[in-house]
């Protein structure tokens, strides 16, 4: 099992990037990629929380003038886009991307230069809302921006297309970066990890995976309907001209709500694999949690009119929604609850992510309990556009997927770079964040329910909101601070850490069966499979199957279900083409949002890109699976 | 990686210092405005060249019933998009024309000095407008009251 | 009396209500809200403590050795009866809000009072329906209810989406162009409430807030009736100045019927001084907020939409003594 150092001279030669720049800018080695997506994101969550803290500030007092409409408007906006769409998914997707050929002891993902493609665009996305930011045309109507106030008539310039157009940015990197997800874990398991024998992390990632593949069109068709409105001059959101203000609502709620949940199951699958390893048991209940992701997946898809309850939609329609909104909570509930077993009937040890993952049972139940309570139609008459809402909101994305993510960056910390974080500043980091988080947002719950609506950039001093405005201040700016320590914690462990080994926790899934950090071609051998969790079987060394080559990049190729092998495929290697076709899809989309004619020229230069990216390098396999037979 | 980043810089740094006035929204107490000086006076970019402040003035163009006669497919004067321009095209041709060549209407008198400015550069653009764009917003706001006449919500 | 002692457990939230609040329901939609309210956070209070105490005693419960096969069994149980109480809960809310549901539309079919409100950025125009001619009487920014009557409001925008909200009444409702949507209200209580525009609208939505009135029946016709007069003439001097003044620099937006201002753009002001407040909820009505407003709105409540006229500080002061004779 442990490849003597021939083998792993001629794998580091088939599998190494270019060096310097040129590395840089080609690489498709999935763990570098993962690596940029996750320092990218948790800079912005850094601008975004720092927005955050300036707009409590302003809250912080009634009739403040610490900020003016304009800016409060640009700051809840950019807060919000930011956090939805350039960090929470990116994240969950980076941490697939990093995990998922680890956990399936192969080489690579499947689509590599797809992967480095889905970063570039995701790298335009958020410059060109930032770059419009520091240009000062940010936009400035809400992370939804519902027309007829995203419209020409009343949002003239081009604000509001920089957002559109941020969108269509991540939305193609998410389509990409799920279909890569999606394949890598349907075709490149190991021998013997059928579906059944999967871990739970990964069900998690390709339901996501499939989620975003069906819910993102939705939104690159209403934004780029927006922005056709805006630029050509149609009439789909014009009352007026035949079209439909709610018809955007309604586009927009098919792809929104499924995505909280595209960010929500993720979160899922680190807290099944950190439940697991730190309860020093298998999962209690794996089917049904399995079932409980399969569910919440598919009955996401039908609960999106449960943001537009104020709308003055059919009652009928209203009722049927209520209902499929609460049906919802069933299988959540269920995952809780077999959690909570599997640390019941184990032996809990609480390191740092595992109290990670008891903040998260601890917050985001009340952030799923508020979502009950909103569930209900006319209920939601009361608490929609308040600040209860806000309350529920972030109750379930930072209690739902922020803190599982901080858990599961600190037990995956060791195997990425090989040394330990300190477990007594986590625990401080967590104790800042978690407990300034509580502090800074139940008050909201109370807010709305005193009449406090959303995005407003001040209240009067008469309405009585100003005590429990403060101590949402404060708590919130607890919970930055512990965001540094946390951070701090991070940067200080990469050069002081303990150094961890490759197996820590004693984790029970094939990613801790190879060194840390991993080799850039993950693990030497293809490891089989026999049950749920791998390295818990008992059998060391591993059985691992040979045969893969190692003096270019192969990986192995399994069937869908029972993951017996099929064939051996050639990996791409480094590539510039994902960059350069990057670069003429940006061109594509930042054009457009001045000029139509952006379309037709910017297609030919993708065509032109792609035509260079998938130009054949090799001759067609002439036997196998592949073969042409010619 | 790290000459990436030093080459990086300066074109962010253009990028931030050029800015785009075009987007520019300022709002609350403007200084108080005299009419403009001439066809070249500095402060005519400020709103012509501006989009908020020209769609302030088609709102304003609306609201002090403007869009009751200067409206779409009327001929001569009326039809403010066919670029011609009985007294001048320049900013303070218009300007003057529309304060002082109203007759009864005394648009100088009535209409504040900003929002002056605001309906002249809107009254100046609408020519550079495709007549689908004009349209598109004249349905927008459509439910908008015109001088003295409201027809109800949209 | 089992629901008396219930509620008695919610006291501190009902401390927390206020004039522009679901915890102080006054209107019969706003209370039916309020037990669904009362109902769902007692049921989700026991469901969370339920999730803690497991939690809780699943951290306690750490062993050095691994758990007997008994275990297994009762946990499987206990699978089953946690999705049964899930379930048992999730059905009672779901009932909860469908009889809620019902109880916001119970007044349908009945006679109301019609009521129109128009959202514009960033005021509210209202119109309510005379019986007795047909004609509609308009007014701006503050409504006032009959108590114990059933006020049907129409909902409609004039730009964007608006979001009609008066908690201590009813649930909100969105103001949206293109559709024509209807809320109920039902007030029990007299008194002033406050409602506030519930969906971003721009700069100032912040400040876009309606001023609720809830008189006894007679009362109500009294100010219905003199809503419905025009305004009288000014009777002294610098008022009438002040009217003049308005005539020329104000009555291109704004109407006060009787006095030959007519624009539509703005507010009514006809009876602009019967009013509890200036520009939507933002200023109380005084004089001198009256004059600060007239003299630079863009100060108070930037973004807004009234331009700031330049008036000689004698003709200003004339215009603020006019409109506080709009009674």
């Amino acid at each position: 099992m442990t490849p003597d150092d021939a083998l792993r001279t001629r794998l580091d030669e088939a599998w190494r990037d270019p060096p310097g720049l040129w590395g840089f800018l080609t690489t498709v080695d999935h763990k570098r990629i993962a690596a940029r997506y996750i320092v990218t994101a948790l800079l912005l969550m850094f601008l975004a929380g720092v927005l955050a803290l300036d707009m409590r500030w302003q809250l912080s007092v009634p009739d403040n003038d610490h900020m003016g409409p304009q800016l409060y408007d640009e700051s809840f906006s950019l807060h919000g886009s930011t956090m939805l769409f350039l960090v929470s998914v990116p994240l969950m997707e980076a941490m697939a991307f990093w995990l998922v050929p680890l956990m399936l002891g192969a080489r690579n993902m499947a689509f590599p230069r797809l992967g480095a493609f889905s970063y570039w665009l995701y790298l335009g996305g958020v410059l060109t809302l930032w770059i419009g930011h520091a240009m000062d045309i940010t936009p400035d109507l809400g992370w939804f921006e519902y027309p007829p106030l995203s419209g020409p008539t009343y949002s003239p310039g081009h604000r509001a297309d920089i957002w559109a157009q941020m969108i269509t940015f991540t939305e193609v990197a998410a389509l990409c970066a799920s279909v890569n997800i999606v394949a890598t874990i349907l075709k490149m398991r190991p021998p013997g990890m059928t579906l059944a024998r999967m871990p739970v992390f990964l069900w998690a990632m390709l339901i996501a995976s499939i989620m975003t593949s069906l819910s993102m069109p939705a939104i690159m068709l209403v934004t780029s309907m927006l922005i056709s409105d805006r630029l050509v001059s149609t009439h789909f959101f014009s009352p007026a001209g035949g079209g439909d203000v709610i018809l955007f609502q309604h586009l927009f709620w098919f792809f929104g709500h499924p995505e909280v949940y595209i960010i929500f199951i993720p979160a899922t699958g680190f807290v099944s694999s950190i439940v697991e390893a730190f309860s020093r048991r298998p999962l209690f209940g794996h089917n049904v949690i399995v079932l409980s992701i399969l569910s919440i997946g598919a009955l996401a898809f039908g609960l999106w009119v449960h943001h537009m309850f104020a709308v003055g939609l059919p009652r009928l329609g209203n009722d049927f929604y209520t209902a499929a909104s609460m049906a919802i909570a069933l299988p959540a509930g269920l995952q809780i609850f077999c959690w909570i077993a599997t640390m019941w009937s184990g032996r809990p040890r609480l390191d740092t992510p595992m109290l990670w993952m008891i903040a998260f049972v601890a917050t985001f139940v009340i952030g799923g309990l508020s979502g009950v309570m909103t569930a209900s139609a006319a209920l939601d008459l009361q608490l929609t556009d308040t600040y209860f809402v806000v309350a529920h909101l972030h109750y379930v994305l930072i209690g739902g997927a922020l803190f599982p993510l901080f858990g599961a960056f600190c037990y995956w910390y060791p195997k990425a770079t090989g040394r330990l974080m300190s477990e007594r500043w986590g625990k401080v980091a967590l104790t800042g964040i978690v407990g300034g988080f509580n502090l800074g947002f139940f008050p909201m719950h109370l807010l709305g329910l005193m009449g406090m609506p959303r995005r407003v950039y001040t209240y009067p001093a008469s309405m009585g909101w100003e005590p429990l405005n403060q101590v949402a201040t404060a708590g919130s700016a607890i919970a930055v601070a512990g965001g540094l320590v946390f951070v701090a914690n991070a940067l200080i462990s990469y050069w002081r850490g303990a150094p961890s080994g490759a197996d820590p926790w004693g984790g029970s899934s094939l990613e801790w069966a190879t060194e840390s950090p991993p080799p850039p071609w993950n693990i030497a051998y293809a490891p089989v499979v026999h049950g749920l969790t791998p390295m818990w079987n008992g059998s060391r060394p591993l059985p691992v199957m040979d045969g893969l080559a190692d003096d270019h990049r192969q990986v192995l190729i399994t069937s869908v279900t029972d993951a017996a092998p099929l064939y051996r495929q050639t990996s791409a290697s480094p590539s510039i083409w994902p960059l350069v076709a990057g670069l003429a899809v940006s061109a594509m989309f930042i054009a457009s949002i001045f000029t139509p004619w952006a379309v037709p020229v910017g297609t030919l230069l993708i065509g032109i890109t792609l035509t260079g990216w998938f130009w054949p390098r090799r001759p067609r396999a002439k036997q196998g699976p592949l073969g042409t037979g010619g | 990686m790290s000459r990436a980043m030093r080459r990086a810089v300066p074109l962010y740094a253009v990028a931030i210092l050029c800015g785009c006035t075009k987007e520019a929204r300022e709002l609350g107490p403007a200084t108080p405005q005299t009419p403009p000086i001439g066809n070249e006076d500095p402060r005519i970019p400020t709103y012509q060249d501006n989009f908020y402040q020209v769609s302030q003035g088609g709102r304003y163009f609306a609201w002090y019933g403007c869009s009751g006669c200067h409206a779409e497919g009327k001929d001569a004067v009326l039809n403010l998009a066919d670029s011609e321009w009985r007294h001048g095209f320049g900013f303070a041709n218009v300007y003057g024309a529309i304060a002082a060549r109203h007759g009864r209407l005394a648009y100088g008198k009535r209409i504040p000095v900003e929002q002056m400015w605001q309906i002249t550069a809107y009254a100046r653009d609408l020519s550079s407008h495709y007549p689908e764009k004009r349209r598109r917003v004249a349905l927008d706001q459509q439910a908008e009251p015109v001088g003295g006449t409201w027809h109800g919500p949209q | 009396m089992r629901r008396g002692a219930a509620l008695a457990a919610f006291l501190p939230l009902a401390a927390c209500g206020g004039i522009q609040s679901p915890l102080s329901p006054v209107g019969d939609q706003a209370v039916a809200l309020h037990s669904l309210l009362m109902l769902s956070i007692m049921i989700c209070g026991i469901v969370y403590a339920l999730v803690i105490g497991g939690l809780g005693w699943s951290l306690r419960r750490r062993r050095a050795e691994p758990p007997p096969d008994t275990d297994a069994r009762a946990l499987d149980h206990s699978l089953w009866i946690a999705a049964g109480v899930i379930l048992a809960g999730l059905i009672a809310l779901t009932v909860g809000s469908f009889i809620a549901d019902r109880a916001l539309f119970a007044a349908r079919g009945r006679d109301a009072l019609a009521v129109r409100v128009t959202g514009h950025q960033y005021w509210w125009r209202i119109e309510y329906r005379d019986p007795a001619s047909g004609r509609w009487i308009e007014t701006a920014n503050e409504l006032h209810l009959p108590q114990g009557r059933t006020a049907r409001v129409a909902l409609g925008s004039a730009d964007v989406i608006h979001s009609f909200w008066v908690p201590n009444v009813a649930g909100k409702i969105d103001m949206v162009p293109g559709r024509r949507n209807l809320v109920d209200l039902t007030p029990r209580r007299l008194g002033w409430f406050r409602g506030q525009c519930s969906e971003y609208c721009g700069a100032q939505h912040a400040h876009m807030a309606l001023d609720v009135k809830v008189d006894p029946p007679a009362v109500f016709d009294a100010w219905l009736t003199a809503q419905a007069q025009p305004a009288a003439a000014a009777r002294d001097a610098v008022a009438a100045h002040g009217a003049a003044v308005f005539a020329g620099a104000c009555a291109a937006c704004h109407a006060v019927r009787g006095s030959g201002a007519g624009g539509r753009a703005g507010p009514d002001l006809t009876h602009f001084a019967s009013r509890h407040s200036i520009a939507a909820g933002t200023l109380s009505m005084t004089r001198g907020n009256l004059q600060g407003w007239i003299a630079q709105p863009q100060a108070i409540k930037p973004g807004t939409m009234m331009p700031a006229v330049a008036l000689a500080p004698a003709d200003a002061d004339a215009v603020a003594r006019y409109l506080v004779t709009l009674r």
